[in-house]
């Protein structure tokens, strides 16, 4: 069986563009950040990738391969928190 | 020190987050949001983290579009831009399915250092509070060098 080697997170972003992803990070950069790491899923939607979570350990990174809203999208997040 | 590299051409700034949570530590894509006053967090996310809502205490919210009731959590770990926090508070709040990212980067976590963005060259840094003269000097050389 070929063994799985990890690879740039940034690679495994362009390939899988528009999906959410599953990757178990295997090396940081210098600021501690996930830099490579071995890609475990890859899927449509945001639940279906944090479900698929429920049974893996370890440090893996979940994310969305794309930007933060649709095209032609606009997005107003701002709120306040009362106690 | 070197600064946070941000895509200039995406929507939002994207931070990449570590959280630790009652089960489970996972890496996530959280929006800067200055505007928030709470780090919040994907209820999905939240239940994944295990945590348990039922349980939780709320708290009410107030966005642009009108006011909400909101779990809070005590995240265990916290670490982004280089600054890690422990048992830190965390609004949970069900994020709409267009927006892809798991949580808000609010003015709670940020305001624990002195926050410097260059958004002419896409690099965020975050720098400790002055404490002398002498430490002032080392923290603009480091700014000038990052920025």
């Amino acid at each position: 069986m070929d063994e799985i080697r990890p690879e740039p997170i940034e690679q495994i972003r362009r390939r899988y563009e528009g999906e959410w992803l599953l990757i178990k990070v295997t090396s940081h950069d210098e600021s501690g950040l996930p830099k490579e790491g071995i890609l475990l899923g890859h899927f449509p939607d945001r639940k279906a990738a944090w479900d698929a979570t429920e049974v893996i350990d370890g440090e893996v990174y979940v994310l969305f391969a794309g930007p933060t809203i649709p095209e032609g999208w606009e997005a107003v997040l701002h709120g306040w928190v009362s106690l | 020190m070197d600064g946070f590299r941000f895509d200039l051409n995406a929507p939002h700034i994207v931070v990449p987050v570590r959280i630790t949570g009652m089960q489970r530590m996972r890496w996530v894509n959280w929006i800067l949001d200055t505007g928030s006053t709470s780090m919040v967090i994907d209820e999905l996310v939240a239940l994944r983290l295990g945590y348990n809502l039922e349980s939780a205490p709320t708290v009410s919210v107030t966005t642009v579009s009108g006011t909400s009731q909101a779990s809070i959590i005590a995240a265990r770990q916290i670490f982004a831009l280089g600054m890690r926090v422990e048992e830190f508070p965390v609004l949970v709040m069900p994020l709409p399915e267009q927006l892809r990212s798991d949580g808000l980067l609010g003015l709670d976590f940020l305001r624990r250092r002195n926050l410097f963005c260059n958004f002419e060259k896409g690099i965020l840094l975050t720098l400790p509070f002055v404490r002398n003269f002498l430490h002032r000097c080392q923290l603009v050389t480091h700014l000038f060098s990052a920025l």
